[in-house]
Formats: C-alpha cells, sequence, structure tokens
C-alpha cells in the first residue's frame, strides 16, 4: 500500500497574498464588467441610456457583495447593486435559484431612490450552486405615473412599483410582469427593449465569469472578493486616517415646492472610521418627490466621500466598510414606504455640497464648490401624425472649482451622464433647440472662479403642429452653488416662458409642466453657475 | 521611360515621434535594399526626411530615378494637434450654438475624479462667430442663409488673425446647401483661407463630433500643404521623376495623393498604427494566415488589431490629444475612418509600481524614450517593463540594438529591488510579475478587441512585432489560448514596409438615415454615385484607372431608436436586391453579438460607407529555399532566463542570431532569438520552424 500525500486545501488560497496573481484576476474581473457596459451601450434604444449613458454594471460574489463595475457605470448605481443583490438573497433562497432565473426589481428603498432604475440581476451557476453575480441597474425612459413630478404626493402617483420578483425563472419569462410593465409604461416598446439589453448584459456577465472561474479552478468568487475587499477597506482606513480627527458639520437649504428645507450633516472621522450622520435634517415632504430613500443617501454619502478619500481606487463593498452612514427614520433622508420620491436628485445630489463643505478645513485641496448641477428636461407628447414620443434632454451644469483649479467647464456630476447631442434630439422629437450657449460671468468669483452656468432656449418645431409638453424639476432656482473659502456663490437657476420667469421671480415653481401650445412659445432656461473658491484678488492698482 | 532597363524600387519614409525610419525595396526581388533610422527633426520633420533621403543617396542605395513609389507616414498631424500647432482657425457655426465647443459632451470619463480637465478646444472663444441660418430635422430649410452676415463675420475673423475656416452648420450632414453657398462666397471674397465643411468632412448626425472633426481639418490644412508640399517639392528638386508622386498614408489603411491629402489633412491622423496593421496583415498572408491578432508593443503603448480575411477593420471614430491617453472621452472626437485597433499602457518603458492596494501595477505611465528604462543608463531610476525582462534574462546585457545599446543590469536590478521591498517579493519573482501582468493587460486588451466584435481570439494566429511585442507574444498567446505565433522579420521596423504595402484608398461616409422598410433608394443610389465620383477623382489624381479600383459598400444598420450600429456590407444599391439580404445579415450579425434578437422594431439605415481600393502595393518579398533544420550555425551564446512552467529559478536556454537564422531552420522553446531591434522569447514548449520568408512560425506548447 503507498501512502499517498494529498496536499492539504489551506484555508487560504495562494493568490490571495500574492500582489501579482491578485491584480491579474481583479483585472479580469472588471473587464467583464466593461464588456457588460458596453452590451447595454449598443443594445439599448432609449436616448438616456443610449446617449446620456444614464446605466451602471457589476459583477457581485455569492453573497451580493460587490467585487467589480464598469469603468463608466453611473456611480451610485455602484453602491446599489449590492443592496439589490442581498435583497433579493433574502427574498429567494439562494437553495431554491436556478439556472436561468433573472430577478428584477425598481423598489426605490432597495434600488436606486426612485422607480424610474430598473435593477435586474442574475446568478452565475457553477456545478448546481450559485457562485456569484451579474447585475445592471438603467433608467427606464417611462415607468409610468404623472409626468408632472413637482406635484406628486406620494410615490403611488409616480408610477408602477416592481417588488422583488423573477423576470425570468429557469429561463422562462414572468409573462405576467412583463405584461404588467408593458401595460403601465409610456413608450413600453423603448422600455421593453432597454429591459432586454440588461438581461443581454448580464447574460455576458454569466458567461464570462464562469470562463473565468474555469481558468482558475475557483467553486466561486467568495475569496476572490473577500481578499479584495479587505485590501481595499485597508486603503480606505488608511486614506481616512491621514484626514485630522474631529467633528465637522455643515448644513444646506434644499428648495421644495412648498418652502425651503435643511440638510444637516455632522461628520466624525476618528481614527481609521468616519461617521455621517443626517440628525436634524428636515421631515420627509409631503409633496413634491424630493425625499430620498435611505439606499439612495446612502450611495451619495458614500460617493463623494470615495472621490476624496480614494478616487484611484475601483469602487467594492470594502471601500466602505470604514463608513457608517445614519439618517433618522422618517427624514426626507430616510423617507417612509409611501414618499414621493420622483425628484429625488433636488435633496441627493446636495448631500456633496454638504460633505465638501463639512470637510473643506480638513482637505482644503480636495474638495469641490458647489456644482451647478445636472439640468434634465422630459419631453413627451404626440407628433401630428398620432405617434407619441418620450425624450430625454440632459445638459451638464457648471462645475464648482477645487483640487487647486477654476471650474474646469461642464459635466453632468455627480450623475456621470453625459449630454444628447442636438441634432440627435430634433431627428427624434419635434422641438427646435435654438440656442445653447454660456452665461458669461454666470459662474461664482474668486481666485479660483466656478464655471458659468449656460443657457439653452427650444420651442416647438414650426409647422410641426405637434402636441408637445416638458416636465422639469430645475434646482437652485432660489439657493445658488455656494463658494468655498471666500469665493462666491454661482448665479441662480432662472426658466423662462415667453422670456418671462415662470416663478414670477419667487423662485417656487408649483407646477413641472411647461405647455408649448403654439409655435411662438419659447421656453428657455438658463442654468445654475458653479462656485467659486477663495477671494478675488485685489487688481493691481 | 525605359523600365526593363533601370531597376525598380520603392521606399517608404514613416515619421514617428522619435525617429524617421525609410525601407527601400527592390521591387523586382522583393528584397529590401537599404533600413535607415533618422532622428525626427520636432520643429520641421522634412528636414529630417530629407536629410534620410540624401543619407541614403550617399550611401549608393537610393538612386531616385528608379523609385517607382514613394509613401510617407507622418506624425504630423496627430502632434500638431497635440502640440498646438496649426493655423489660427475660426468656427463659423448656426446661431445659439458657438459655445458648443466648450460643452463637449459634458461627461465624466473618470467617475471618482472631481478635477479631470477637458481637452481645450482648438478655437479660441473670440473666432467662435455665429450666422443666422437655420436647417431642421428632415433638411428643410425653416430660415435662410444670410451670406453677406457670413462674409462680414469671416472678415472680422480674419481681421483678428485667422488663416483657417472651419463652416459647421446643425443638420447639414442632411441639407449641405447652407454651407456651400457660404463657403462658395466666402472662397471668392478670401481666396487665401483655408476652409473645410462639415458637410464635406464629416456628413455624420452628432453637432459635437461633426464640429470637433471640421475644425481639426481646417486647423492642419495649411501646415500640411506646407510641410508635406514643400517635402513632395524638395524631392523631385532632388531627383525624384516628375511622374512619381509621393503618396500620403491615412488613417484607413489606404495610400492618397499627396495633392488630395491636402484637401482633407484630417484623414492623416494615426496614419503611423494603420501601417503597422498593413504590415502584419502582409507578414500574416505571406505565411499563410488571412486571420491574425497582431500585436505591436513598443516603447510606450501596445497595440492589437484583429485582421480577418486578410484585412484589418475600420473603426468610425478616434479621438485626437487625449488629456488622458488611455482614457476614453478625454480627447477632440474626430469622425474619420480608422483602422480599428485597441491600445492600452503597457510598453518596454511602462512603469511598475505598488498602488494604494498594495497591488502591483504597469503602466500606463511610462519612462519613454527619455529618462526611459533605468538599465538604459539614461538617468531613469524607476523599474519598467524593460528593466524586468533584462533581469528575467530575456534581453541581453550587450545585444540591445543589435549591439549598439549596453543595458546596465545594476541599474534594473537597484530599481526592482525598491519595487522588490514594497511587495515583500525578491528582486527575481518581482520582475517575473512585472512581465506577468504587462502580459495580462496585452491579453485582456486583445480579448475584449476581439470579443468586441464576437469573435473567439483562440481562432487567431498572433503576429508579433514592434521593439517589444516578440518578448512578450508567446506567454500572452498562452493567456488567450491562441495556438500559434508569428514573429515577421524586421519585427522592429515593421510599419515602413506596411506603407509600401498599402493599396490606394479611400473610405467615405455619410449618413441619410431611414427605415430599411420605407427606404429612398434613388437617393441611396444618388448618395453613391456622389461618393463614388469623390472617391475615383482622388484615386485618379494617384493615376489610378477606374477598371481597377474596387467599390466595397456598407451601411450602419440598427433597431429602431438604438444609438450604436452594426456595420453590414452590401453588393449593390439596386433597389429590390439587397434590402432582405441586408435585413437578413443584420439579423444574423446582432444575434451573433448579442445573443438575442429583438423583433418587432424595424432596422434602420443611418451612415453609408463606401471603401474605394485601388491595387496594393507591389511590394513581394522573395521567397528563400528552405534548407537544414538545425539552427546550430545561428547560436550565439546560452544564457540563462526564467521560463514558464519551469519553477521559480533560471535555466540555460540557447540564444540565436536571427540574422544567421535560415528558412527550414526549426527552434525548440525555452529559446532566445535577437535581431537589430527586438528579442523574440519561445516559452518551453513552444516549436518553431523559420519560413521561406524569414517569419519564425511559432507551435505554441501546452499552457502554462
Amino acid at each position: 500500500m503507498t501512502l499517498t500525500h494529498l496536499p492539504e486545501r489551506s484555508t487560504t488560497p495562494a493568490w490571495a497574498n500574492d500582489p501579482v496573481g491578485l491584480e491579474i484576476m481583479w483585472s479580469r474581473l472588471m473587464a467583464i464588467a466593461d464588456e457588460m457596459w458596453s452590451t447595454v451601450l449598443r443594445t439599448a434604444v432609449s436616448s438616456v441610456i443610449g446617449a446620456a449613458q444614464d446605466f451602471g454594471c457589476e459583477i457581485l460574489d455569492a453573497q451580493g457583495n460587490g467585487l467589480a463595475h464598469a469603468s463608466r457605470s453611473m456611480p451610485v448605481f455602484n453602491l446599489v447593486m449590492p443592496v439589490v443583490t442581498r435583497a433579493m438573497l433574502s427574498r429567494f433562497p439562494v437553495e431554491a435559484m436556478r439556472p436561468g432565473d433573472v430577478y428584477v426589481t425598481n423598489d426605490p428603498w432597495i434600488c436606486a431612490g426612485h422607480l424610474d432604475d430598473i435593477t435586474t440581476v442574475t446568478p452565475v451557476f457553477r456545478n448546481g450552486r450559485v457562485a456569484g453575480f451579474a447585475s445592471t441597474v438603467a433608467h427606464a425612459t417611462s415607468i409610468g405615473g404623472m409626468l408632472d413630478r413637482v406635484r406628486a404626493r406620494d410615490r403611488l402617483e409616480e408610477g408602477l412599483f416592481i417588488p422583488p420578483d423573477y423576470l425570468y425563472r429557469q429561463g422562462e419569462p414572468n409573462h405576467t410582469l412583463f405584461a404588467m410593465l408593458e401595460a403601465n409604461v409610456r413608450s413600453p416598446e423603448m422600455v421593453m427593449t432597454d429591459v432586454a439589453a440588461q438581461v443581454a448584459a448580464n447574460d455576458v456577465g454569466v458567461k464570462r465569469v464562469n470562463a473565468f472561474l474555469d481558468e482558475y479552478e475557483l467553486d466561486d468568487l467568495r475569496e476572490l472578493a473577500a481578499v479584495v475587499q479587505q485590501r481595499s477597506e485597508q486603503a480606505m482606513r488608511r486614506a481616512i486616517a491621514a484626514v485630522p480627527d474631529g467633528i465637522y458639520r455643515n448644513q444646506e437649504a434644499v428648495e421644495t415646492p412648498s418652502g425651503d428645507v435643511l440638510l444637516k450633516a455632522t461628520i466624525i472621522i476618528d481614527g481609521e472610521e468616519i461617521w455621517v450622520d443626517y440628525a436634524g435634517s428636515a421631515p420627509e415632504q409631503p409633496v413634491g418627490g424630493i425625499n430620498c430613500t435611505f439606499t439612495y443617501t446612502r450611495a451619495h454619502t458614500a460617493y463623494p466621500l470615495k472621490c476624496l478619500l480614494t478616487p484611484s481606487i475601483p469602487s467594492n463593498e470594502g471601500c466602505f466598510k470604514p463608513m457608517h452612514i445614519s439618517a433618522p427614520e422618517g427624514s426626507i433622508l430616510n423617507a417612509g414606504p409611501y414618499a414621493s420620491i420622483g425628484t429625488r436628485t433636488k435633496t441627493g445630489w446636495h448631500s456633496h455640497g454638504l460633505i465638501f463643505g463639512a470637510l473643506a478645513k480638513a482637505m482644503p485641496v480636495r474638495v469641490q464648490a458647489g456644482n451647478g448641477l445636472m439640468h434634465g428636461l422630459y419631453a413627451a407628447g404626440r407628433e401630428v401624425d398620432g405617434k407619441p414620443f418620450t425624450m430625454y434632454f440632459f445638459t451638464g451644469g457648471g462645475r464648482g472649482a477645487g483640487g487647486g483649479k477654476p471650474g474646469l467647464g461642464y459635466n453632468c456630476f455627480p450623475s456621470s451622464a453625459g449630454n444628447i447631442p442636438v441634432e440627435v434630439f430634433e431627428s427624434r422629437v419635434p422641438i427646435l433647440v435654438e440656442e445653447r450657449s454660456i452665461m458669461q460671468g454666470s459662474g461664482g468669483s474668486g481666485a479660483l472662479p466656478g464655471t458659468p452656468g449656460h443657457r439653452f432656449r427650444l420651442r416647438r418645431l414650426p409647422g410641426s403642429n405637434a402636441d408637445v409638453r416638458l416636465y422639469l424639476h430645475p434646482d437652485r432656482l432660489r439657493h445658488p452653488a455656494p463658494g468655498l473659502f471666500g469665493g462666491g456663490n454661482g448665479n441662480l437657476t432662472r426658466v423662462l416662458l415667453n422670456e418671462r420667469d415662470i416663478t414670477n421671480g419667487t423662485g417656487h415653481m408649483a407646477s413641472g409642466e411647461v405647455d408649448l401650445a403654439t409655435d411662438d412659445d419659447v421656453y428657455t432656461s438658463e442654468t445654475a453657475g458653479g462656485g467659486g473658491i477663495g477671494e478675488v484678488p485685489d487688481s493691481p492698482g | 521611360m525605359n523600365t526593363s532597363e533601370l531597376p525598380q524600387h520603392a521606399l517608404s519614409f514613416d515619421v514617428g515621434g522619435t525617429f524617421t525610419d525609410f525601407t527601400l525595396v527592390d521591387l523586382a526581388s522583393g528584397s529590401v535594399i537599404a533600413e535607415h533610422k533618422e532622428l525626427t527633426d520636432a520643429e520641421d520633420p522634412s528636414r529630417s526626411s530629407l536629410a534620410g533621403w540624401r543619407e541614403l543617396i550617399a550611401q549608393g542605395a537610393l538612386d531616385p530615378a528608379a523609385l517607382q513609389l514613394v509613401v510617407h507616414a507622418t506624425t504630423l498631424v496627430t502632434n500638431a494637434v497635440i502640440e498646438r500647432k496649426g493655423a489660427r482657425t475660426a468656427f463659423l457655426t448656426t446661431y445659439g450654438f458657438r459655445d458648443l465647443l466648450t460643452f463637449g459632451r459634458e461627461q465624466m470619463y473618470d467617475i471618482y475624479d472631481l478635477f479631470a480637465p477637458l481637452p481645450e478646444p482648438l478655437v479660441p472663444d473670440e473666432l467662435r462667430i455665429e450666422v443666422d441660418e437655420r436647417v431642421t430635422r428632415d433638411g428643410t430649410v425653416l430660415k435662410v442663409l444670410d451670406v453677406d452676415r457670413a462674409v462680414e463675420a469671416v472678415q472680422s475673423m480674419v481681421n483678428a488673425g485667422a488663416t483657417a475656416i472651419a463652416i459647421g452648420f446643425l443638420h447639414s450632414y442632411l441639407n449641405p446647401d447652407h454651407e456651400a453657398r457660404a463657403a462658395a462666397r466666402i472662397s471668392e471674397a478670401f481666396p487665401d483661407l483655408d476652409l473645410s465643411l462639415s458637410c464635406k468632412v464629416a456628413p455624420i448626425i452628432g453637432e459635437y463630433e461633426r464640429f470637433s472633426t471640421t475644425i481639426a481639418d481646417a486647423y492642419v490644412k495649411r501646415l500640411v500643404r506646407v510641410a508635406v508640399g514643400g517635402l513632395v517639392e524638395s524631392l523631385h528638386r532632388e531627383g525624384l521623376a516628375a511622374d512619381c508622386d509621393v503618396h500620403i498614408m491615412t488613417s484607413s489603411g489606404g495610400i492618397v495623393a499627396s495633392s488630395d491629402a491636402f484637401q482633407r489633412p484630417i484623414r492623416l491622423l494615426e496614419s503611423g498604427p494603420a501601417a503597422g496593421a498593413l504590415a502584419a496583415a502582409f507578414h500574416g498572408k505571406l505565411a499563410g494566415r488571412t486571420n491574425v491578432l497582431s500585436l505591436d508593443m513598443g516603447g510606450t503603448t501596445a497595440k492589437a488589431c484583429l485582421i480577418e480575411d486578410g484585412k484589418a477593420g475600420l473603426a468610425p471614430v478616434l479621438e485626437a490629444a487625449r488629456v488622458d491617453r488611455f482614457k476614453p472621452g478625454s480627447g477632440l472626437p474626430v469622425i474619420i475612418p480608422v483602422v480599428d485597433l485597441i491600445e492600452i499602457g503597457a510598453g518596454g518603458g511602462s512603469i511598475a509600481r505598488v498602488d494604494e492596494m498594495g497591488l502591483l501595477k504597469v503602466g500606463p505611465e511610462s519612462a519613454g524614450a527619455a529618462p526611459g528604462p533605468a538599465c538604459y543608463g539614461l538617468g531613469g531610476t524607476l523599474p519598467t517593463v524593460t528593466d524586468a525582462n533584462l533581469i528575467l534574462g530575456y534581453l541581453s546585457e550587450d545585444g540591445f540594438l543589435g549591439g549598439r545599446m549596453e543595458l546596465d543590469r545594476t541599474a534594473a536590478a537597484n530599481a526592482i529591488g525598491g519595487l522588490a521591498a514594497q511587495l515583500g517579493l525578491d528582486m527575481e519573482a518581482t520582475a517575473w510579475g512585472i512581465n506577468r501582468v504587462a502580459n495580462e493587460a496585452m491579453a485582456a486588451a486583445a480579448r475584449i478587441h476581439a470579443i468586441e466584435k464576437n469573435r473567439d481570439p483562440r481562432a487567431f494566429s498572433l503576429l508579433a512585432f514592434g521593439g517589444a511585442g516578440p518578448v512578450h507574444a508567446s506567454a500572452v498567446a498562452r493567456i488567450l489560448g491562441t495556438r500559434e505565433v508569428i514573429f515577421p522579420p524586421g519585427a522592429g521596423v515593421a510599419s515602413a514596409l506596411g506603407c509600401l504595402v498599402a493599396p490606394l484608398a479611400i473610405a467615405l461616409a455619410r449618413t441619410l438615415p431611414g427605415r430599411l422598410d420605407t427606404l429612398d433608394w434613388e437617393a441611396v443610389d444618388q448618395l453613391y454615385q456622389e461618393m463614388e465620383t469623390e472617391a475615383m477623382s482622388s484615386l485618379a489624381a494617384a493615376g489610378v484607372a477606374r477598371e481597377r479600383v474596387s467599390m466595397r459598400r456598407s451601411v450602419d444598420l440598427k433597431l429602431s431608436g438604438q444609438y450604436h450600429e452594426l456595420t453590414v456590407d452590401f453588393e449593390d444599391a439596386d433597389h429590390t436586391g439587397p434590402r432582405p439580404r441586408l435585413e437578413e445579415d443584420f439579423v444574423r450579425l446582432y444575434s451573433d453579438r448579442y445573443g438575442r434578437m429583438l423583433t418587432g422594431l424595424a432596422i434602420e439605415a443611418t451612415t453609408w460607407r463606401l471603401n474605394a481600393t485601388g491595387p496594393e502595393g507591389a511590394v513581394q518579398l522573395q521567397a528563400g529555399e528552405p534548407g537544414t533544420a538545425d539552427p546550430s550555425s545561428a547560436l550565439r551564446e546560452t544564457r540563462e532566463a526564467r521560463f514558464l512552467g519551469r519553477g521559480d529559478g533560471l535555466i540555460e536556454a540557447p540564444v540565436y542570431l536571427r540574422s544567421s537564422l535560415r528558412p527550414g531552420m526549426a527552434l525548440k522553446g525555452p529559446a532566445i532569438v535577437e535581431e537589430a531591434n527586438a528579442t523574440l522569447v519561445l516559452q518551453p514548449g513552444d516549436a518553431g520552424v523559420v519560413n521561406p520568408y524569414g517569419a519564425i512560425v511559432v507551435a505554441i506548447g501546452e499552457p502554462q
């Protein structure tokens, strides 16, 4: 009889401590997420996905922890896919999952904070077990409900709610759900095609992750995830430790249809950990969709912290372990299950300014003065032949100064979307864009000035006789992008119909609908400028 | 001219950032008569071109009267846009849209970098002028162009010093009338101005990209005319026959007459990589392979290009002057057909470091040529891929660049030793790690490039060239699962040969949107007639007869509403014939690529493309007679090096001189082959044979 020495299976695989092997494996997973991303981009049909790129893709381990996201994923989506996946796991036990399953939800309390973002999650199966997940979130062009989000009183008015469910069960479509979705959205063919793009992207992810596991002879992604997350966490801890300990506070006003309310943040940096608490912020608001679900608040807190602390590390679950984020239940940043949430960016996007302002003294060179913020228009109506149309038109805001530089042009931060070309927009909707120009002097003054805002003007396409309505929920009508260290604020946003301020100078919009009833009606918006940094140096003489 | 009396020669010169490479070929024998390198004169590249020309004459290699073909590739346009050396250019556009150049696409190209800068537009703020005019989405004129105002506007820009004007009006891809009328009056009033029209340069929907392309074209026009035109005149003065034109390499891998290049000079952008891809296709064919994946690894970057049926694919757009070279979205978009390749920051000079996570990263930062890798001894102290390859025994300390350069092993060891201490690895393990991470990065890029075209890289032969490519190719092949690697001869100077095998060719594209089921095929016919006339006039300028031109048509198709298309080839624009075929081909391609086909959506055409190609370059390499399989006569020495699957230590391996290898000789890995500008590595299990054209064709051994 021969004594065979079986190699003992060590608890930690050899590559776990190998800075070369680990780099190679993790890069491979990021490349897979990028491939998923390009599948969505190339097969989606809506402008919001195909042109503006409002979506994200991620690979997660079998416990639903994020491991690798696409390099151009929407930042906030990267933070919600793990939440959605874990929610799926809590509702659909992992033992009951089967190859060919695809899960779906748009539940804003676990997903991206409004009904419009649909998440799909597909398990990666290996030897009959779930080895990980591929997930995609994308902004649906319509989810039904009222178009004028400014007037919504609860989320039931804002469209279809899809509780976590099967989209496919062992490869078979959930016909009821598909039919329900199709029957409850505007431009159903567009929405259904975009959902198909998400499913196709997940398929690609599943296939590639399986090939990856084959190559490395792994049963699942768990060990790799644990190691990567641990190293990311350590890097984040070191970055936090480099920031002076202390308690930092800030507050910022949020514009609601019925008046201003406050957001308050208290940030505690203690050694290697950071606490962000929003105690003292306003309660949930009854109208206007400006409430944030906590998942959304958490994502928009973690993202700016990540930009400040470890901008060069790809995001994954480990980065966020040293962060403790809380908001009082029932507050505008942790809204209850029926709150209206459709314009939540008007609140959630202010977490960035809140955090940058609070940490300005602690990290003076890394923070950014207030951003003018992206302006989104939603155009809907019918061509003269009865054909309905719906389309988004995004334009970025003026950037705040920061990083030792003046505001550097325009982008849609804190969204990673891009704008939509005027020619493409016009080719799809009966609207004529007459102007897109910089409003010189509208950026915050300072040693480092902010980027000015811009003006765009449009009207119904003359002679089209189309039914054209616009829906908008502009921000910074009353509160400008703040400057830092003595820098000036940016100019306010203005919205004009036929050259008259539609808020009559009050900065209050009771409705977000603008009807372009005739060829002569001209809509103009002037977006907010970015904030400046530092006082303007005295001019010589 | 009695050609039978004179030798027939072809000359290419490829102006790169550092060197200008010359290759002189005898067309009758197919042999390379001379190769020459000249340091590129950054101020005036034509000076170095002329210097090399004179040097080749002085050497007795070049007889200008014998030249049948002269091809010129240049980084002039690429560098002019990066270094902002073009003309003071003005932009005339539709009222309300002058600031569009500043807005760009308003997208973050790095989602965690709050302060990533956007590229500075080529036209300064004060030279952007608007004029009243408007065309709508279907080409209808809503507001007639105010031509007088346009001329006044141009006058003011000329007064402000503009010497070039780009004209870009909204929807001019559908209705070019306003741009054409403005141009007619402007060129009448200002005959010396350089003028570029968006409806001519890039008649494609999407105003920012179209205008950006048009501006870049106007921006480099004078520069190209003066530099290239001056050079061509000089060459004719110095003996080049009057009937032998100098042809210019373009981004799409075709060459055009120099006079034609002046008309639309933006097509000269990135012509060097296109030449490399052509050389790869050429060498692949000589080895009997029409499906190859080329891997061109130089000092700063590695480029991979998929070649199918002997041809590289074309991509519709590229970015010039990126703020961050490897971040898409950080450059100025230019819509021209360009050889479709993927470029990553992994070259011989790429710097290795430890990131915040404690992981080993290689590139994209590069030590470049100066200070260069630590082992060059030119002042570099950071560890690079080349340093790692020296430590691993792949590179020779005394045989680098054919013995012209010595490498400093101690300097390499010091550089890598520092990194090793940070990683907690020993020096050799660190060098091995750098090599592996670089291999993985190249393999990942090549795989993504292939997968995006729905191709399995395992079905391709890897063709390795560039100064650093052949060291890594055998290991990269294993990662990709590729079974064969081809090392062409002269791997360090392949691009110059690529110029000589390039066909005279022109690629054109125009937007004419419409659903396939309701398409106006007469308008499509009209479009193709116009494009063919344009292509023919270009090719005729280069002396190509109509009957020798092949016209390939393709169209970008998508499902109604999508923003991204698939390009489908079709035979002709017959009104009834191609339509069902187009639908069928699109459905097949779409299902292949994306797994599932969506039904119920109409198929839409957007951009119609024409590739007009003349005869290929006349260069034929001569085949040698295979002789003995024994390579021992080419053995230079044995050297210790680290190889795949042979443990952590170094093992003894034979080192061959490529110049002594003869057709038929067989090589077994582990082995190293040294040539003037590159080093080839065969890993254990590899079996190579020198083919009649001097390429080494290697069957890859078992995976590591």
